[in-house]
């Protein structure tokens, strides 16, 4: 387009910016070629060859009528009402911090995770891993038994065992275990250590907070848990320190629904805080930031240390630091940043990555102290079941102990160390020396298969547990159904571990609890188990000053310099953290936030650096083969696929972990590489290496140029102060200098809806609601949890990675992904694209057979068993949202392996289950707006819900609050509100669909210095 | 040179072409009447494990379909009553009858009875019964004379064509919510009746695809 002229270039991927032709053969296509044969495993002939069979047999078996059974109870529970949902709070554990959730269940079957509004850490909102763990339940390839010696034996085999083995008292017994703030389990565990007076327990998690933790004991002598109120900051510096992000902050959700409430702009009246992200990869919250600045992990350390050195002229406290001078010292950003952070004492926080060193947090924790933000948006707390050591010290020191032959009994609760532990620290050889190893585990994974006894863990949604919040908000886990697979719990199985008798979660829960209830125990119990969360709880708040010995103890680091020349950092991954979420199919299908990749890791890297490594920038579209490099650290090498990123730091490459399983289930099994040999114990996070292309090429499915832009305006973005000189800076006008085609025609003919149209214009009657939904770019930093709520609310089937990478991939709410600026450091911005659902769609219009119309309420509806599969709607289709099962994906999800009724049980019984050949899109939860529209006709008589009364799945889940729903034709509705936000605009307005979602514009809170 | 064909052959070519026309014809009957739910699956009289007779117990007893199919107002379905349902009364009456041999079984092993589902919809087809009967439209009006069933059969079609007949004309079955159970209503002025209970309740019976399917 060449009109226009106020209009910055927005870009998914390197070759679209370059405009080369293979890009552009490749997206002339809207599937590559040969994409209606299933070329691997069956091809279209044998396939019809298998079908016409079961084609044949479906049409004798039709003849007669199924037989259906209906078992009611025998003596019917008092609150059931059969075929309406029941809503149960529960709570999910994660490392030591749980997230209050709300599960709904139909028909005593839990199948949606929703957050609980009671609880601090979720306020209603989750994020992908608590959304898809409600299909970890239903993972046929959990463990079904415990395991001796790899032979199926009984729960009660174990218990004999454990009541024999554990007789004598007297054992060196080590226990290994997951992060856990669970009171019961702290109990049993002090039980244990008192019974057991040889024995030893440590806790090793591959990544976690512990170094935060060690910061604040040298900063301040205590070791404490450092909370950052968002709420209360107008400025955010983040240090490599994604905290939006679920894989690098056990707070994320709490986080992020505080951070962009702080940043909601309704009218030209309103501020937002500023946020500058200093980081390695490109982040989410880097994506989300208003400024971003590009270090290697390794340079954020000196960075640090020349920001406390400035800050240090200014302020008391920072006395340690005034001496330091380094490569950053005269950087642009460390005065600019010390200005904003001087500006703002006491409402500004600053963070630092997990992952990052203790001194460096200690560095950041001296920071806020000095800026007097301790005690205000960041506030310091004790945890009162972490033991006052250096956990992960503990556990190096352990496993040498493990190597000399002081332990006979080695316990491991949950964790899967032979995996996840350095490599240097040798641990399955360690593991030979000892005589009994038992393990806890969801999957017979790489430790249960060097261990004598695998017991097999149960999913937190069928079992009873306790935990606290990241903030210490107490949590009862309630079970939503019987453990499917007859597992143990963590505290069940500790409880074996002491008396040789299995006994039940649910007594070892109340015997705890009792402490904290206190006299009126069961109506208190039935309080916390209604509300999901003990209201009379959460850490205190310790106040801090910083050590006496706090100068001398940071000296020796910081002379700290960054590596020189290539270095690798090592990360949780996006999506299935340290590997313990390998298993599920939609996190693994999930495109990943930044690089929206699915199903794969790589080595991320900067254009310039693959560019110094003999590695093209620009990818080759002719399949979606990426060149493959060997990284070499130390004595380990190995081989991964390269992925240029634009906005990485150079020389930096950045890899995550988890992948490369065997054996461990049918999703996880073969995906990827597995990074985790290139971690030391002296090394975690980051290392020089080397790194040279190998010539060899490996499939990646990315879904980031599946649709292209074509230079047109979907993303519109301003400055603060630019949308205060000109709030109307989203409109069509504003943007291309003239008002859209035909609305000057519409006008004169009286019609205020639209330009003028050749079709007619079918609103539905008065009596039903108009449907619309808004999406707020300023709020959505592209986490993706909407994609799986909605996957999980309507059954949306995992087609795998080479049907992903033939552009076939299911999901209803995608989240587009854009850069602007320079290649090298650009701006990203995120777009969640559901279906439109234009009041004019030119979907239906194409339909042969009227399988796509328009509904009384305004929707545009999908009718699967109209449809014939042309797929002329989805060619039609301007934004591509429409979806087509090119094969029998789902069904051959529900019926095959050993038990297929498990993954039945995961279905939405209200949304049907699509079959081949058939068209699917977004319905905007027709199924939720159906059951809101009958139970307000039956309570007032009325079709029209009450505002707030629909909620759809991806509405639901946003921790961000960026989408609303509902009723158009309320002027007070909150979607109603936003549509008249100056910011709305509607995708593509050129072409006059009237889309009913539209989008309200990205702001940046700029920074005139650095503008 | 002697005829090769006898002359009833000149007849063959129009017996053929009507023969064929009444053939195709009667095909084409055929596929739309006994392919049709109203001749697959209407009387569809599975037996049940159980000899439960409604003829008795809502015919004769004049017990009022509530009584069992509690939920009906308040969920998608109506629905089957447990067994507990079953033992207030013959925990009193008929209490060593052979015919609920399964029934006491049940009560005392807490395991359900495998009743046959009579109605069925198929699973891309949503229906709610609570949404039906708080707008008047009666059991009967589905179910039929479930009162004059020994054993219960599926009365109604229950196809598309046939939900869309009321759907579009409500007026001419709706009745007071207060006559929902009763079996065998009639009213003389059942239209004029029908259109005002139309106006009182608000009812606008969709006929959107989606209203059902999704």
């Amino acid at each position: 387009m060449s009109d226009q002229s106020n209009q910055t270039t927005y870009w998914k991927s390197l070759n679209e910016l370059a405009q080369n032709k293979e890009y552009k053969n490749f997206v002339e296509r809207e599937f590559p070629e040969d994409a209606t044969e299933l070329s691997d495993q069956v091809s279209r002939r044998s396939f019809l060859r298998v079908m016409g069979a079961s084609i044949a047999l479906a049409g004798f078996a039709s003849c007669r009528k199924p037989v259906q059974k209906i078992l009611p109870f025998s003596r019917q529970p008092e609150e059931l009402v059969l075929g309406e949902p029941l809503f149960y709070a529960t709570s999910m554990p994660f490392q030591d911090s749980v997230t209050g959730l709300l599960v709904t269940n139909v028909d005593g079957r839990p199948n949606k995770i929703e957050g609980n509004d009671a609880h601090p850490a979720s306020t209603g909102r989750t994020n992908i891993f608590q959304q898809a763990s409600i299909l970890g339940l239903y993972d046929p390839d959990r463990s079904r038994s415990p395991l001796q010696n790899g032979e199926k034996v009984s729960k009660n085999d174990f218990a004999q065992f454990a009541s024999d083995h554990f007789a004598d008292r007297n054992r060196n017994v080590l226990f290994i275990d997951e992060a856990t703030s669970s009171p019961t389990y702290h109990r049993l565990k002090e039980e244990l250590l008192a019974q057991f007076p040889n024995a030893e327990w440590v806790t090793y998690e591959p990544f976690s907070d512990q170094n935060v933790i060690e910061g604040t004991q040298i900063a301040f002598g205590q070791r404490l848990r450092t909370v950052n109120h968002y709420d209360n900051a107008d400025l955010v510096v983040a240090l490599d320190d994604d905290f939006m992000s679920p894989q690098a902050h056990n707070n994320s959700v709490e986080n992020s629904v505080k951070l962009t409430a702080k940043r909601k702009v309704e009218s030209t009246d309103d501020s937002m805080s500023r946020i500058y992200a200093i980081e390695n990869a490109f982040t989410s919250t880097g994506s989300y930031a208003d400024h971003r600045l590009r270090l290697k992990s390794s340079e954020i350390e000196p960075f640090t240390y020349a920001l406390a050195a400035k800050l240090s002229e200014s302020v008391d406290g920072l006395a340690a630091f005034s001496g330091v001078s380094n490569a950053f010292s005269s950087h642009r950003w460390i005065d600019i940043l010390a200005s904003e952070l001087l500006a703002n004492q006491g409402s500004s926080t600053v963070s630092a990555g997990f992952d990052h060193s203790p001194t460096l947090h200690a560095a950041v924790a001296a920071i806020n102290y000095a800026l007097g933000n301790a005690g205000n948006s960041v506030t310091y707390h004790s945890l009162p079941y972490r033991a006052d050591r250096n956990e992960q010290q503990a556990f190096f020191d352990a496993i040498t102990e493990l190597k000399a032959g002081v332990f006979d009994t080695l316990v491991m609760v949950g964790t899967n160390v032979a995996f996840t532990a350095p490599s240097d620290l040798d641990l399955v050889q360690a593991l030979a020396n000892v005589e009994t190893k038992i393990h806890l585990s969801d999957y017979v994974d790489e430790t249960s298969r060097v261990s004598d006894w695998h017991v097999n863990r149960a999913h937190y949604i069928e079992t009873w547990g306790d935990g606290l919040s990241f903030t210490g908000e107490r949590s009862v886990i309630q079970p939503q159904i019987q453990p499917l697979f007859d597992g143990l719990s963590e505290i069940e199985f500790l409880s074996t571990l002491l008396n040789g008798e299995i006994s039940s979660g649910h007594e070892l829960v109340q015997a705890t609890w009792s402490n904290f209830l206190g006299s009126d125990m069961n109506r208190a119990w039935e309080t916390v188990l209604h509300d999901g969360v003990d209201a009379e709880s959460g850490f205190d708040a310790v106040n801090v000053a910083l050590t006496s010995g706090f100068a001398s103890e940071i000296a020796p680091s910081l002379s700290s310099e960054a590596l020189n020349g290539i270095e690798i950092s090592i990360k949780p991954d996006e999506r299935i953290y340290d590997g313990r979420f390998a298993n599920n199919s939609w996190l693994m299908e999930l495109p990943a936030p930044m690089t929206k990749i699915t199903w794969d890791n790589v080595a991320l890297m900067s254009p310039a650096t693959a560019e110094r490594i003999g590695i093209d920038p620009e990818r080759s579209f002719k399949d979606n083969s990426v060149p493959m490099v060997r990284i070499t650290a130390g004595d380990t090498s190995l081989e991964i696929a390269a992925w240029v990123e634009p906005g990485h730091a150079d020389d930096s490459i950045t890899l995550t972990v988890g992948y490369g399983r065997n054996n461990l289930g049918r999703v996880a099994d073969g995906v990827g590489v597995d990074t985790y040999p290139l971690r030391t114990s002296q090394e975690l996070f980051f290392r020089a290496a080397s790194v040279e292309p190998t010539g060899n090429t490996y499939e990646i499915a990315c879904v980031q140029d599946h649709h292209s832009l074509e230079g047109r305006d979907m993303i519109r973005t301003a400055t603060l102060e630019e949308y205060k000189e000109n709030p109307d800076f989203a409109s069509y006008k504003s943007i291309h200098g003239y008002e859209v085609p035909g609305i000057k025609e519409a006008e004169a003919e009286g019609d205020d809806r639209g330009p003028i149209s050749l079709f007619n214009e079918n609103y539905g009657p008065e009596y039903q609601p108009q449907w619309g939904m808004t999406i707020d770019l300023n709020s959505c930093f592209g986490c993706g949890v909407c994609t799986i709520a909605c996957q999980a609310e309507n059954n949306i089937p995992v087609i795998g990675k080479r049907e992903v990478g033939r552009r076939r991939i299911m999901h209803w709410i995608r989240t587009d992904r854009y850069y602007a600026g320079d290649v090298d450091n650009p701006t990203a911005y995120h777009q969640p694209v559901p279906c439109m659902h234009c009041e004019l769609a030119p979907c239906e219009q194409v339909c042969p057979v009227a399988a796509t119309t328009h509904s009384e309420d305004g929707m545009n509806q999908m009718t699967y068993n109209r449809c014939i599969g042309t797929r002329y709607c989805a060619n039609n289709c301007p934004f591509k949202v429409r979806r087509f099962n090119f094969f029998n994906y789902t069904k051959e999800y529900l019926t095959t392996g050993d038990d297929p009724e498990i993954i039945q049980m995961a279905m939405n019984p209200e949304v049907t289950v699509r079959f081949r050949g058939v068209m699917e899109k977004c319905t905007y939860c027709v199924q939720r707006v159906q059951r809101a529209k009958i139970n307000s006709k039956i309570a007032t008589g009325s079709k029209r819900p009450e505002d707030g009364a629909v909620i759809t799945a991806c509405q639901q889940a946003c921790p961000a609050n960026a989408i609303s729903f509902g009723d158009l034709t309320d002027r007070n509705s909150a979607v109603s509100r936003n549509k008249q936000n100056d910011r709305n605009y509607v995708m593509l307005e050129e072409i006059n669909v009237r889309p009913r979602t539209s989008y309200l514009a990205r702001l940046s809170n700029k920074n005139p210095e650095l503008a | 040179m002697a005829q090769i064909f006898p002359k009833w052959t000149n007849e063959a070519p129009r017996r053929i072409l009507f023969g064929s026309i009444i053939f195709l014809n009667a095909i084409v009957f055929a596929v739309w009447y006994f392919f049709s739910p109203e001749f697959t699956d209407v009387g569809y009289m599975p037996e049940q494990p159980v000899p439960y007779s409604h003829q008795v117990h809502a015919g004769q007893l004049g017990m009022d379909c509530q009584y069992c199919h509690t939920q009906v107002t308040e969920s998608k379905h109506a629905n089957i009553p447990a067994t507990q349902t079953c033992m207030n009364c013959h925990n009193q009456i008929l209490t060593d009858s052979e015919n609920l041999t399964l029934v006491r079984e049940s009560w005392e092993s807490g395991q359900p009875i495998e009743w046959v589902r009579v109605h069925m919809l198929p699973d891309f087809a949503y229906f709610n019964h609570s949404a039906h009967v708080s707008v008047g439209v009666g059991c009967e009006s589905c179910h039929g004379r479930i009162d004059r069933m020994e054993v219960v059969h599926q009365a109604e079609p229950m196809s598309m064509g046939w939900c869309l007949d009321c759907h579009r004309e409500p007026e001419k079955h709706v009745r007071p919510v207060s006559e929902i159970t009763t079996m065998g209503y009639s009213v003389d002025n059942q239209l004029e009746l029908g259109r005002e209970l139309v106006a009182k309740h608000n009812i606008n019976a969709p006929t959107y695809c989606q209203s059902c399917h999704h």
